[in-house]
Formats: structure tokens, C-alpha cells, sequence
């Protein structure tokens, strides 16, 4: 994948980090899947009222857009320098928190028992991070989207 | 030039972990019982690809190393030092772990997959983009006594 940046961006740090962003949000988005699909082979999960799950997406998916439309931009994008040393051992530790933070979301997600409310959560988590990605382009986003990424695989390695 | 040098090298590290990666599964396969195997096994493979992401990102400044035979010259001996250091250590861990435990690490193949694929891809990454020799001992060092430790001393 490293190649792909080089070939593609060899002029703009901050386009670089644009990028990983992205790879990083997408990763996100696949472990997100990747999770539904395992605890719903796993755990069983029935469908308990089909009409809800049609509605599951909405439940989140409007207002992300709605915000999405009527916010501008929080922050000012990415940096094209380096980080200092405070910066990064502060962004460090907010990726660790929301890593911790993230196994227990995982771990209460694991105990839904119908598919439909599962659907929701997990439309819930990905309208977060499509807003982290259009709106917080930021080393902020960018650790919050990490700590969600460590937090689900924490879970699968050493809780499920 | 170089960025070809590169890539070629990128390509082919990337292709000889996933060998790796695809070769551990397959060994441990009858160790496979359940689902849950499987899915701890994917998540442990995937575990340093967000947080290798994150380093990247913040690290991106030093890009493309400068390999020159003065640095190689500088840090040949620390890095040496530090590869027999990181073998020593690592071994005499893994011995005095399964010997507290009384456990072997063949038994939670979970914890040898997480080790080799963080290992190998900050390897591979740091192969690549940083260059930095002391690190590469290090590395190289958790790597040997992985396979050390794998080979000769589990009976």
C-alpha cells in the first residue's frame, strides 16, 4: 500500500496523511463489517421484527447527513510538518483511551441478542467515523479512528 | 531510482510475510477447532496494520532514508550489540514464561501469531521507510528467537 502513496502523492505531506486517513477509515469500516458478520454466526442472533431492520440504517445514517450538510469543517486539516513531542505522546494516549474505551463498546456489542439492534449499533459506530472523516481531518480523527480500529481487534484476540 | 528500488523491495517483503502468515495458519490448522479460532486468528494478524497507519502518519517526515555507507559504518556495532541482546532476552522470556505458566507457546498459538505479525510488519516498515539500523536489530532479534525459540527449545 506504501507504494501506492508513493507513486501518487510525492509532493504534499499532508495529502500523504490524507490518504492514510482514508486506508485507515476504510480498515475501520471492514473491521466494523467484519465484526457484525462474526457475532452473527456466532452468538445466533434471530431476527426478532423484520421491519426493523429497514429501519436500522436511518436510525443514524440522517442525522449523519444532516450534520454533514450543515456543519462546516472543525478543523483546519493536516499538518504538513512534523508533530512535536507533546502533541504526539498526547495523541498517543487518546488512541490507548479509546482503545480501552472501544474493547467495552465491543464487549457490550457482543451481548445483543437481535440482529436488528445489532445492525443499529453498528450503523451507529460508522456514522461516527464517516463524520471523524469528513469533518475532523485531523491527527484527532485520525487517533480516534486508530483507537476504534485496536479497540474491535483487542476484543476478538482477548475477550471473545 | 530509488523510490523503484523501493517498491521492488516493498513487493517483495509484503509477499514473503503473507507467505509467512498463510504458512503459521496452515500449521497450526488442526489446532483450528471453532469459528472463534479463526476469527481470533484474523484479528490477530490485523492487529498492527491501524496502529503501523498511525506511526506512518505521524512520523511521515522521515521519509526515504538516506542508506550511506557512513551511517551503515556508525551503526553496525549498537546494532549488532542490540540483535545478540534482544535473542538473549527473548529467549530466556519465552523459557521462564512457559516455565511459570507451564504452558507452551505452541498451546496459544494466538499470542505466537500476534508477536510474528507485529514483528514482521514494523520489520517490513521499517525496512522501507525509516531504515533505522538499531531498530532493525531489535527486530530482527524478537524474529531469531521467535524461530529459535519455535524450533529448538519446545520439545
Amino acid at each position: 500500500m506504501n507504494l501506492f502513496f508513493n507513486n501518487q502523492n510525492p509532493k504534499s505531506n499532508s495529502s500523504k496523511r490524507e490518504l492514510l486517513f482514508t486506508f485507515q477509515s476504510i480498515i475501520v469500516t471492514g473491521l466494523l463489517a467484519f465484526t457484525a458478520i462474526a457475532f452473527f454466526v456466532y452468538n445466533d442472533l434471530s431476527i426478532i421484527k423484520g421491519i426493523k431492520i429497514i429501519f436500522a440504517p436511518f436510525l443514524s445514517v440522517v442525522p449523519l447527513l444532516f450534520i454533514l450538510s450543515i456543519l462546516r469543517d472543525l478543523q483546519k486539516g493536516f499538518l504538513e510538518g512534523n508533530y512535536s513531542k507533546a502533541e504526539i505522546i498526547k495523541f498517543c494516549v487518546i488512541t490507548v483511551a479509546i482503545t480501552a474505551a472501544f474493547t467495552g463498546i465491543t464487549f457490550l456489542l457482543s451481548k445483543i441478542d437481535a440482529l436488528e439492534i445489532l445492525l443499529a449499533a453498528i450503523m451507529a459506530i460508522l456514522s461516527a467515523i464517516f463524520f471523524l472523516k469528513s469533518k475532523i481531518k485531523d491527527i484527532l480523527g485520525m487517533s480516534i479512528v486508530t483507537g476504534i480500529a485496536e479497540g474491535i481487534i483487542v476484543y476478538m484476540i482477548f475477550l471473545f | 531510482m530509488k523510490l523503484k528500488q523501493v517498491n521492488t523491495a516493498f513487493l517483495v517483503t509484503t509477499g514473503v510475510s503473507v507467505l509467512v502468515f498463510i504458512y503459521l495458519v496452515f500449521l497450526g490448522y488442526d489446532e483450528i477447532k471453532t469459528l472463534k479460532d479463526v476469527i481470533k486468528i484474523i484479528a490477530s494478524i490485523l492487529f498492527p496494520i491501524p496502529m503501523l497507519f498511525f506511526v506512518r502518519f505521524i512520523l511521515i517526515e522521515h521519509f526515504l532514508p538516506q542508506n550511506t555507507d557512513e551511517y551503515k559504518l556508525k551503526n553496525q556495532k549498537p546494532a549488532t550489540v542490540l540483535l545478540i541482546l534482544t535473542v538473549v532476552i527473548s529467549i530466556s522470556f519465552m523459557q521462564l514464561l512457559e516455565y511459570t505458566t507451564s504452558q507452551k507457546l505452541e498451546d496459544n498459538l494466538i499470542f505466537a501469531h500476534l508477536i510474528n505479525s507485529t514483528t514482521i510488519s514494523s520489520y517490513v516498515l521499517n525496512y522501507i521507510l525509516y531504515n533505522n539500523l538499531r531498530a532493525n536489530g531489535i527486530l530482527s532479534g524478537v524474529l531469531l528467537s521467535l524461530a529459535i525459540h519455535v524450533f529448538f527449545l519446545s520439545a
